[in-house]
């Protein structure tokens, strides 16, 4: 009889260590809670993310919060919407239930979309696409930005050529924000020229030839941010160039862009709150997975002129240095 | 009766090991599938340092080389600790349960990676090292760790042969007043990175043994950093006016910062420079003769050693079948003297 008792104790006892080896080693019994983790992918127009830092912490902060694992994606040249629209449809391939898009050249970028079928809603970082794959467009108003520079180019004389800078019309916004500009310097009697960044070289010509042969006075303003900083980047190289240049202004907020504000290289810059719209991009693209694509909507974003004095400006050093 | 308990709790058991297999073997379904994309997490200590941001730089282009040579689809996710150690143990964490296939850490405090040595044991996800060395004692903690970087030794010797054979030269290049005695001031890097020391000491021995005569007035410890490289000299220059002959740096970042005030100063005094690094900015004033030397290693190679070994990692390859490794985990990168 004991020892009848003591085989039925010690079957129940290697039963029970079963059980609970069970348990913790599989989820058969006890089935673990799961988070569930949205695959949101980032495509930016740009071949690294370097120059996004910030629109990249918004984004982490947003993916942090809800359980976003993000992938960001950059592109073999810049401004490639042929490669962009080839891994929209490869992140979507591959599992991305949400896909943020900076397009390269947002009009090539809707005729290229246009007809596609996309299974995963697209969320622009720009104008909302006029298509039904794309749920959410998050932007500021570049008509708005071109107001903004043209009316700081009025503060220069008008006998002083306007020089736009820009990798290309279509790239980017550089259009809306050169029609805000003609727009805020309407009936003056500035005279505009465009200048097309193509080759490595083309803003170090320009800029030279500002200097030599014939040495002549030229305001500024580039559509973009690359143009932007390449301009600053040789006006900072000689003091002849920036005394050739009645003024660089332009829209970005790389620190490299900011530090030449604060070095007076660039005279006015247009910014706006990268970091937000990050969050935003990532949280929206969370809530048109949740909702299996989500209300249709285009969020505008506010945007700021500033100089120099203002970059210690408690208002605007939050935005433009945001922390971790 | 007994016999018949005992067959029924044999069965019982049985039942529930195979249960278990079952289990264990739909969850791991799949694992063995051939990967067609690979996800690397790539750690940096600080992205604003010069050195970095190139081979930061130089990882991006060897991930599109390889995507586009492999067509394995290539996720790198890269993140700034800002120097901090705690940030970079949570981006990490945060990998590691985004089960990345392998991660590039340059770590913050080369003295604290046993807690992210363990969390990659514990996820089975490899670790490459590189440009901070951990402790060889965290390194032999688990085979699937490895480490790039440059020979600080090699670097140091090559700094110093610069001067040296200047001087064998034209004594008076570097002993610029004649004094028989070239006086130098010292710029080093942080105090906890293993290289600042190694590229101090092996830097003055090879002057030593070279034969060039050398008087130290001072050296301060300016993190790599160009701003502070540039405070430290512009105090410096005030201190020692017209006595500073030459100043040693460990890199490329403290030199140009030495250089800018230098300029700043505007001094007519020549004054030599040196550094460590090879920067493109190192270069360049190298090439605009504001730079005496540096040592360049060379960004492609380092960054191709990383991602190469990453790659075989997060492909279940053996690393050592792709690249030569000194030890089973270290790969040096080769460096070369650039004098104007």
């Amino acid at each position: 009889m004991k020892r009848g008792r003591h085989d039925l104790f010690f079957g129940v006892s290697i039963s029970v260590l079963v059980l609970l080896y069970l348990m913790s080693s599989t989820d058969l019994i006890i089935h673990e809670k799961k988070v569930e983790i949205y695959p949101v992918s980032v495509i930016v127009e740009d071949t690294s993310d370097e120059d996004h830092e910030k629109l990249r912490k918004g984004m982490d902060r947003a993916a942090e919060e809800f359980h976003v694992d993000l992938s960001f994606i950059t592109l073999y040249e810049r401004n490639d919407q042929e490669q962009q629209i080839s891994l929209i449809a490869r992140e979507i391939s591959d599992g991305a239930e949400a896909v943020i898009l900076s397009p390269a050249r947002p009009s090539d970028a809707i005729a290229r979309l246009d007809g596609m079928v996309l299974n995963s809603p697209l969320i622009i970082l720009g104008e909302r696409f006029p298509l039904n794959q794309a749920a959410v467009g998050i932007s500021i108003d570049y008509m708005e930005v071109g107001k903004m520079l043209g009316d700081a180019v009025r503060e220069n004389p008008s006998d002083i050529p306007v020089y736009l800078l820009t990798e290309g019309l279509d790239c980017g916004y550089a259009q809306e924000i050169s029609d805000g500009i003609w727009q805020a310097l309407e009936g003056s009697d500035y005279q505009i020229r465009y200048h097309i960044l193509q080759a490595e070289d083309d803003c170090r010509k320009l800029i030279e030839e500002l200097v030599y042969p014939h040495p002549q006075r030229a305001v500024l303003v580039a559509l973009d941010e690359k143009s932007l900083e390449k301009a600053a980047g040789i006006l900072a190289e000689s003091n002849v160039y920036s005394q050739q240049t009645q003024g660089l202004y332009g829209i970005g907020g790389t620190n490299r862009v900011l530090n030449y504000l604060d070095q007076g290289i660039i005279k006015g810059l247009v910014v706006h709150n990268w970091f937000d719209e990050g969050y935003l991009s990532v949280e929206k693209a969370v809530k048109a997975i949740q909702e299996g694509g989500g209300e249709r909507e285009q969020i505008t974003m506010e945007a700021y002129y500033i100089t120099r004095e203002d970059l210690r400006d408690p208002r605007y050093e939050k935005m433009l240095y945001p922390i971790d | 009766m007994k016999k018949r308990t005992w067959w029924i709790w044999g069965i019982l058991f049985l039942a529930a090991i195979g249960v278990w297999s079952w289990a264990k073997g739909s969850r791991d379904e799949g694992q063995d599938e051939k990967k067609d994309s690979i996800r690397l997490g790539i750690l940096l200590y600080r992205g604003d340092d010069t050195f970095i941001s190139n081979v930061r730089q130089a990882l991006e282009e060897q991930a599109k080389l390889y995507e586009q040579g492999t067509q394995i689809k290539v996720v790198l996710n890269i993140e700034d600790a800002k120097e901090s150690q705690n940030t970079q143990n949570s981006q990490v964490e945060r990998m590691l349960s985004l089960g990345y296939d392998a991660l590039c850490v340059n770590i913050v405090d080369r003295s604290m990676a046993s807690t992210m040595i363990d969390d990659a044991i514990r996820a089975d996800v490899p670790i490459v090292f590189f440009n901070r060395e951990p402790v060889e004692e965290d390194l032999n903690l688990w085979e699937k760790l490895y480490y790039v970087g440059a020979d600080a030794k090699e670097s140091a010797v090559l700094q110093g042969e610069i001067i040296v054979d200047r001087y064998k030269e034209d004594p008076s290049s570097i002993d610029l007043n004649g004094d028989g005695k070239v006086d130098y001031v010292l710029l080093e890097g942080e105090t906890s990175h293993q290289d600042s020391l190694i590229r101090t000491e092996w830097s003055i021995q090879t002057l030593k043994d070279g034969g060039v005569p050398l008087e130290k007035l001072t050296g301060g410890i300016a993190n790599w950093e160009r701003s502070q490289a540039s405070a430290l000299t512009e105090q410096w220059l005030e201190q020692f006016p017209g006595q500073i002959e030459l100043i040693i740096s460990n890199n490329d970042d403290m030199a140009l910062g030495a250089i800018d005030a230098i300029e700043r100063s505007k001094i007519m005094d020549k004054i030599n420079v040196v550094g460590i690094d090879g920067t493109p900015q190192g270069v360049q004033a190298l090439e605009r003769g504001m730079l005496l030397g540096t040592v360049q290693s060379d960004r492609t190679e380092y960054a191709n050693a990383i991602f190469t070994i990453a790659a075989a990692l997060a492909l279940d390859e053996d690393p050592k079948t792709k690249i030569t490794l000194e030890r089973g985990r270290y790969y040096w990168t080769t460096q070369e003297a650039l004098a104007r």
